[in-house]
């Protein structure tokens, strides 16, 4: 990699050179990229959502469909695991020259066991979503109740100190 | 640690295990005979015979009990069945609540602002009053 020195500052600064007399006389910031950009020479997205494993060019072992039952295919995949740890063991004894098969279908459920994994992460996000509104939506009824509670206390003083004064 | 984490934690040693298990077997094996022509392998008398029986048993008992931790917190997970649209329902539920609550809660802390402002207008009266040493209407 070749070394050069730093490239210099953008020359935008002129244009911001009566900024504290009249905010209004410089560019305004860009606005937020959307799609694809480019950094760096990398292309990355602003969509982040989890590639499904077809586009990553991996077969998908578990049941598609809208609904997936997370806990039955993650232990069908782990038995489907053991099984193939099983029979690589079992390959490289009797024919110790295929094993290349056997690891790359254990390196296939790996890989279907862990996008299963990710896929769950947007469910957990929801669900911490509720507990959070929820323990808010708890502590703002607490509050509501403190501060009915206090305001009928100073009624009651002001009504006791009313009456002393009175009986005065 | 978060049980998606952990699940993932245990998914990598599963893997860590499994390929520790393969690899150590494959490489500390003694020769085996391939056929009756060729004379018996000349065996390894050194510390192979009386631990390496073991090693298969220790390393698959732990490759299985990494399995059934697994499934145990699988079993472990709160998922809800319902899936997107009930937890985006929930949501939607629960914002409504607290914006209710919220808007409660503004109307009771400015009621208690104007009746303390009340108070402390009492107060300043009553100690006018004392200071300047008037009698009470």
């Amino acid at each position: 990699m070749a070394t050069a020195t730093y490239p210099p500052p953008p020359p935008y600064y002129r244009l911001y050179k009566d900024y504290l007399q009249d905010p209004k006389s410089a560019p305004e910031p860009p606005p937020p990229i959307e799609g694809t950009y480019v950094c760096f020479g990398g292309t990355y997205t602003t969509d982040d959502t989890l590639p499904s494993l077809e586009e990553q060019g991996v077969r998908q072992l578990y049941s598609k469909g809208p609904d997936v039952d997370y806990k039955k295919e993650l232990r069908s995949l782990n038995g489907d695991l053991q099984l193939h740890v099983l029979e690589l063991a079992d390959i490289l004894i009797e024919r110790p020259s295929q094993y290349a098969r056997r690891v790359e279908e254990i390196s296939l459920v790996f890989k279907n066991l862990h996008h299963l994994l990710n896929s769950l992460r947007p469910h957990q996000a929801r669900a911490t979503l509720i507990h959070i509104l929820e323990l808010q939506i708890q502590r703002r009824k607490q509050a509501v109740e403190d501060i009915k509670r206090r305001r009928e206390e100073a009624r009651r003083l002001l009504n006791e100190a009313l009456t002393t004064l009175d009986g005065n | 640690m978060d049980i998606i984490s952990q699940l993932q934690e245990q998914v990598n040693l599963i893997a860590h295990l499994a390929f520790n298990t393969i690899g150590t077997l494959q490489r500390d094996a003694p020769p085996n005979r391939l056929s009756p022509n060729y004379p018996e392998p000349p065996a390894h008398p050194t510390e192979d015979a009386a631990n390496f029986a073991e090693q298969p048993k220790i390393m698959s008992a732990a490759l299985v009990k990494a399995a059934k931790q697994f499934d145990a917190l699988v079993a472990a997970l709160p998922i809800s069945e319902g899936g997107e649209e009930a937890q985006l329902k929930r949501i939607t539920e629960l914002q409504a609540e607290n914006d209710m609550i919220g808007q409660e809660l503004q109307k009771q802390l400015e009621a208690a602002e104007r009746e303390l402002n009340q108070v402390q207008e009492l107060y300043r009266q009553a100690s006018d009053n004392c200071l300047n040493l008037k009698k009470p209407e």
